[in-house]
C-alpha cells in the first residue's frame, strides 16, 4: 500500500508539472513589430523629389497637380490654391472650430478599440499597408483548381468571388501589385507634401491646446491629411487589384483616417481633402494599370504552342508543364518582348530596349554536355537533401499561398526601413523604388524564360524529386534569383552598411532553387547577375532623384 | 495435463499481458514488460480539401509507412509506463515531391488503474487515467504537408478510459484532450488559411479524440471492432488547390477491427493485426491503415496470483 501512495503522489506531482506547462500561453510574438514611427527628418522638400522619367511611367507631377486642381472627367477638383489658402489658414473660422470641438468630444470617450487603432497606425501608414498587402498577396496566391475535364478555369476580374478567386496573385501579378500600390503611395505622398506646405495649416492639437496629441508629433502641416491621402490612394489601387477583399480594404482605410482624427493629428476637413487627393492620384495609376498590357499576358493555346515550336525549331527540348493535368504556362506574355509575338507588360524604371538589351544569352543547349552535367548536379542535391538545405529551400520557397519572392524582399526591407525612422514619404520612396525594380525584374525574367522556353530538371530526369513544388513555367532564368539580385542591389544602395547581408540573402535564395531540385545552377547564377543589373536601374534613379 | 492443453491454459492466463496502448482497459502486471514492433501502412488517394473530397494528380497516392517500437512496463499492477518510438517514411506516387523519412516523436505515457469493481461473478468494471507526453525525436519539417512526418510539436494528452468486461466480452471507451505546443517553420511568414502572420511560429490548436471498441476473448484470440474520432479544436481549412498546413483543422472518423492472437507455441508471444478505414474527415486523407505487430512479454518479477 505504501508504494501505491508513493506513486499516487508522483502522479499528482507530474500532473502539477503538466498543468504548469499548459498554462504557458500560445500567443505568437510577431517578428515584424512596428513601434511608434518618429521620423528623424520630416523631409520638407519631398515635393521636389523627381518622378521616374521613362515614357511608360505615365504619371508626372504636372499630371497629379492638374488632376488635383482641375475637374477632369468624373473627378472633381480637390484644391483651388488661388482662392482657398486664406480661408484654410483661418483656424478661427466657425467651421474649423466646430471640427476641433468634435475631436475633443471624440477624444473624451475613446474606446479601447479606437485606442488600439491609433496605436496600430502609429507604426507608420506605409509600413502597415505593406504588411496588409503581403497578407493579401499570400491569401490570393492560389492557382485555379482543374475542372473535371482536366482544363483550368481562368480567374475573372468581373467575378472575383467565384472559384477560382480573382486574382491568382502569382509572382508576376504580385510584383505588379506591390509596384502599383507603392508607386501610387509615393506619388500621392509627394503631392500631399506639396499641398501641405502650400496651405500650411497645422494639426488640430497645435491649433487648440484642448486637443490631445495621441500620435507622435511632427512639424508637418496637416491640410491635406497625409494619412487620408494614403488611405485613399491605397484603397483605390487595392480595390482594383484585389476586388474580393473590398470589405477588409475599405475598413482598414477608414480606420487609418479615423485614427488620424481621433489622435488629434487631422481634422475632418484635412481628412476629406486628403482622401480626395489620394483618390485622384490613384485614378492616374488605375488608368495606367488598365492599359499596361497585363491583360494580354495569359495568351492563348496557339500562342503557347508557338513558343514550344520555336524551341523545337532551335533544336531544343521545349518546356512542358509537370503538373497533372498539364497546366498552361504562368503568364507567358507578361515579359516577352518579341516582334510580332508579344510586347509584354509595361515596366517602371527600364525601357523596352533596356529589357531586350539586358536579356541574358541562351541557356546551355538541352543537347549539350553541360546540360547533362548540370542535370546531374541537380540530381545530386535532391539525392542528398539534407535538413539544413531543406530549411533553405523552405525558407525561400515562397510558392502557393505565400507573399511570393517580391513579398519576401518587402518583408526583409521593412525592418531596415522601420529602423531607419524614415518619414512616411521617404518610406514610400524606398518601397516604391524597391517594388518598381522587382516588377521590372519579373518582366525581364519572364521575357527570358519565354524567349528560351527551356525545361525544368525534373522534365529531363524524372528521378529528380524536389524539395518544394515546381513552378509552372520554364526554368531559365530563375525568378527567385532575378528578383533577389535586383532587390539586394537596390537595398545595398539604400543601406550600404548591410550590403553584405542583402547579397548573402540573395545568393542563398538563388541557391535554394538548386538545392530544392527545381533549377539548374545556370538558372540561378545567370538570374542573380541579371537581377543585379536590373537593380542598378533603381540605384541610378535613386542617386539622382534629389532625395539622397 | 497434456502439453497442448497446458499451452492453451498458459495463453489464456497471460491473455491480459499484452496490453500496450493508452486507450485500452488492460494493465501489465508489476515487473512485466510487453514490448515489440508494429508496422503500419497507411495510404490515401482522396482527401478532404476543407469539406470537399477530391484527388490530386500532383501527388497521386500518399503512402505512410511506419515501424513503431512499443513498450509497456508494469511498475505496479495499477501503474504502467507506455512508450513508443516511430520511424516513418512518406511518399507520393505521382508528381515531383521528394519523400520524407525519419524518426518522428517519442511518446511516453503513464496509465493508472483508478478503479476496479467486480460485479457478480464474471463482470469487471474498470476506470483508467493516463497522461501521455510526446516530443519530436528529430528535426523533421512540419512545413511540407502532406509529406511531413508530423506537426513537430510537444504534446501532452490527458486521457480517461472506462472498460467493462462481461464474461468473454468487453466494451471500452476512451477520450483524451491533447495540448499541443506551437510549432516553428523554416520561413519568416505564413498564411494559415485564416490569417497572415509575420513570424515563423505557428499557433497550434489542441485536439480532442475519442476511441470506442467492442470485442471478445476466445482462447488465444482477441477480436474487437473499433471507432476513432479525432477533432482539432481550431485551425483553418486547406485553401482551394493549396497544400495542407500544419495547423489545419484536421478531423476524422475511422472505423476498423483488430485481431490479437496469442501464439500457442511460444509463451508470452502475441501477434496483432488491424485495419482502419477513414469514413469521414476534414483536411485529412481518406486513408486505409493496415497494422501488423509482434509483441513479447518479459516477466521480470515473479507473477503474482490475481
Amino acid at each position: 500500500m505504501k508504494s501505491i501512495k508513493y506513486y499516487g503522489t508522483s502522479i499528482l506531482t507530474a500532473l502539477f508539472l503538466v498543468v504548469t506547462v499548459i498554462s504557458c500561453d500560445k500567443d505568437l510574438t510577431l517578428t515584424e513589430q512596428l513601434g511608434t514611427l518618429e521620423p528623424t527628418s520630416i523631409d520638407e522638400d519631398a515635393e521636389t523629389w523627381a518622378s521616374v522619367n521613362i515614357d511608360t511611367y505615365d504619371v508626372t507631377q504636372a499630371k497629379i497637380y492638374t488632376a488635383a486642381e482641375t475637374a477632369v472627367g468624373p473627378m472633381p477638383k480637390v484644391f483651388d490654391p488661388a482662392t482657398d489658402i486664406a480661408s484654410v489658414q483661418n483656424v478661427g473660422s466657425a467651421s474649423y472650430q466646430s471640427e476641433l470641438a468634435s475631436i475633443k468630444d471624440m477624444q473624451s470617450k475613446l474606446t479601447g478599440e479606437q485606442k488600439k487603432a491609433i496605436e496600430y497606425w502609429s507604426g507608420g501608414g506605409v509600413l502597415r499597408w505593406n504588411q496588409i498587402l503581403r497578407g493579401l498577396v499570400a491569401r490570393y496566391n492560389l492557382p485555379p483548381a482543374p475542372k473535371a475535364d482536366g482544363s483550368y478555369p481562368a480567374p475573372d476580374a468581373e467575378n472575383p468571388f467565384a472559384d477560382p478567386n480573382f486574382p491568382f496573385a502569382n509572382p508576376p501579378y504580385a510584383a505588379r501589385a506591390y509596384a502599383y500600390v507603392t508607386a501610387a503611395q509615393y506619388e500621392a505622398l509627394k503631392a500631399a507634401w506639396h499641398y501641405m506646405y502650400l496651405y500650411d495649416r497645422q494639426s488640430p492639437y497645435k491649433n487648440d491646446s484642448g486637443v490631445k496629441s495621441l500620435m507622435p508629433e511632427t512639424d508637418l502641416p496637416s491640410y491635406p491629411s497625409y494619412d487620408a491621402v494614403m488611405s485613399g490612394v491605397t484603397a483605390e489601387i487595392l480595390k482594383l487589384l484585389f476586388p474580393a477583399a473590398l470589405e477588409e480594404i475599405t475598413r482598414k482605410a477608414a480606420e487609418q483616417r479615423n485614427a488620424a482624427i481621433w489622435s488629434g493629428r487631422a481634422s475632418t476637413s484635412d481628412v476629406a481633402k486628403g482622401l480626395a487627393l489620394g483618390k485622384s492620384v490613384a485614378a492616374l495609376f488605375t488608368t495606367r494599370a488598365r492599359g499596361d498590357r497585363m491583360g494580354n499576358s495569359g495568351g492563348s493555346k496557339p500562342q503557347w504552342q508557338a513558343l514550344a515550336d520555336t524551341a523545337v525549331s532551335n533544336g531544343e527540348i521545349p518546356w512542358i508543364s509537370l503538373e497533372a493535368p498539364k497546366r498552361p504556362p504562368m503568364l507567358p506574355f507578361f515579359g516577352l518582348r518579341k516582334t510580332g509575338v508579344s510586347t509584354g507588360c509595361k515596366t517602371w524604371l527600364m525601357t523596352d530596349n533596356d529589357i531586350v538589351n539586358n536579356r541574358p544569352g541562351p541557356p546551355p543547349s538541352t543537347a549539350s554536355e553541360q546540360m547533362v552535367e548540370e542535370t546531374k548536379e541537380v540530381k545530386y542535391y535532391t539525392d542528398n537533401l539534407t535538413r539544413e538545405r531543406l530549411a533553405i529551400v523552405h525558407k525561400w520557397a515562397d510558392g502557393v499561398n505565400t507573399y511570393t519572392p517580391p513579398g519576401h524582399w518587402n518583408d526583409i526591407a521593412a525592418e531596415y526601413i522601420r529602423d531607419s525612422n524614415f518619414s512616411e514619404v521617404r518610406t514610400a520612396r524606398a518601397f516604391a523604388l524597391l517594388n518598381m525594380t522587382l516588377h521590372d525584374a519579373g518582366v525581364a525574367c519572364w521575357d527570358t524564360k519565354f524567349f528560351y522556353f527551356n525545361p525544368r530538371p525534373s522534365q529531363l530526369n524524372h528521378a529528380i524529386k524536389t524539395g518544394t513544388g515546381i513552378p509552372n513555367f520554364p526554368a531559365y532564368t530563375s525568378g527567385h534569383s532575378t528578383f533577389s539580385g535586383a532587390a539586394a542591389e537596390f537595398l545595398s544602395y539604400l543601406f550600404p552598411e548591410h550590403s553584405e547581408y542583402f547579397n548573402n540573402q540573395a545568393l542563398e535564395a538563388a541557391m535554394s532553387r538548386l538545392y530544392g531540385g527545381i533549377h539548374y545552377r545556370s538558372d540561378s547564377e545567370v538570374g542573380l547577375a541579371h537581377g543585379k543589373v536590373i537593380g542598378g536601374y533603381a540605384v541610378a534613379f535613386a542617386s539622382t532623384d534629389g532625395a539622397d | 495435463m497434456n502439453k497442448p492443453l497446458l499451452i492453451f491454459f498458459m495463453a489464456v492466463v497471460s491473455s491480459a499481458a499484452f496490453a500496450q496502448t493508452l486507450t485500452d482497459g488492460l494493465m501489465m502486471k508489476k515487473g512485466n514488460l510487453c514490448t515489440g514492433f508494429m508496422y503500419t501502412h497507411d495510404q490515401w488517394k482522396n482527401y478532404w480539401e476543407g469539406t470537399l473530397e477530391r484527388d490530386n494528380g500532383n501527388i497521386g497516392k500518399i503512402t505512410t509507412q511506419s515501424l513503431v517500437w512499443a513498450g509497456n512496463y508494469g511498475i505496479t499492477d495499477k501503474l504502467n509506463v507506455i512508450a513508443m518510438v516511430p520511424y516513418m517514411k512518406i511518399n507520393a506516387s505521382q508528381g515531383t515531391l521528394h519523400h520524407m523519412e525519419g524518426l518522428q516523436d517519442l511518446s511516453v505515457g503513464v496509465k493508472y488503474y483508478v478503479l476496479r469493481k467486480e460485479i457478480g461473478e464474471d463482470n469487471v468494471f474498470g476506470v483508467f487515467a493516463a497522461i501521455n507526453f510526446s516530443t519530436p525525436l528529430s528535426d523533421y519539417s512540419p512545413d511540407f504537408y502532406p509529406l511531413s512526418l508530423g506537426t513537430h510539436t510537444t504534446n501532452i494528452a490527458y486521457r480517461a478510459t472506462v472498460h467493462y468486461k462481461y464474461g468473454n466480452w468487453f466494451a471500452n471507451a476512451s477520450a483524451a484532450y491533447t495540448w499541443r505546443s506551437n510549432t516553428t517553420l523554416d520561413r519568416p511568414a505564413y498564411d494559415d488559411g485564416q490569417d497572415f502572420y509575420e513570424t515563423d511560429e505557428v499557433k497550434m490548436p489542441n485536439v480532442f479524440d475519442a476511441f470506442v471498441s467492442l470485442g471478445f476473448h476466445n482462447g488465444p484470440v482477441q477480436v474487437q471492432a473499433q471507432l476513432t474520432q479525432m477533432n482539432t479544436l481550431g485551425g483553418g481549412d486547406i485553401l482551394r488547390q493549396s497544400m495542407p498546413f500544419v495547423s489545419n483543422k484536421m478531423n476524422f472518423t475511422k472505423v476498423g477491427a483488430l485481431v490479437m492472437y496469442y501464439v500457442p507455441m511460444v509463451k508470452n508471444l502475441a501477434v496483432r493485426g488491424s485495419v482502419d478505414f477513414t469514413v469521414a474527415g476534414r483536411n485529412v486523407g481518406k486513408s486505409t491503415t493496415l497494422l501488423a505487430g509482434v509483441l513479447y512479454t518479459f516477466q521480470f518479477a515473479k507473477s503474482q496470483p490475481e
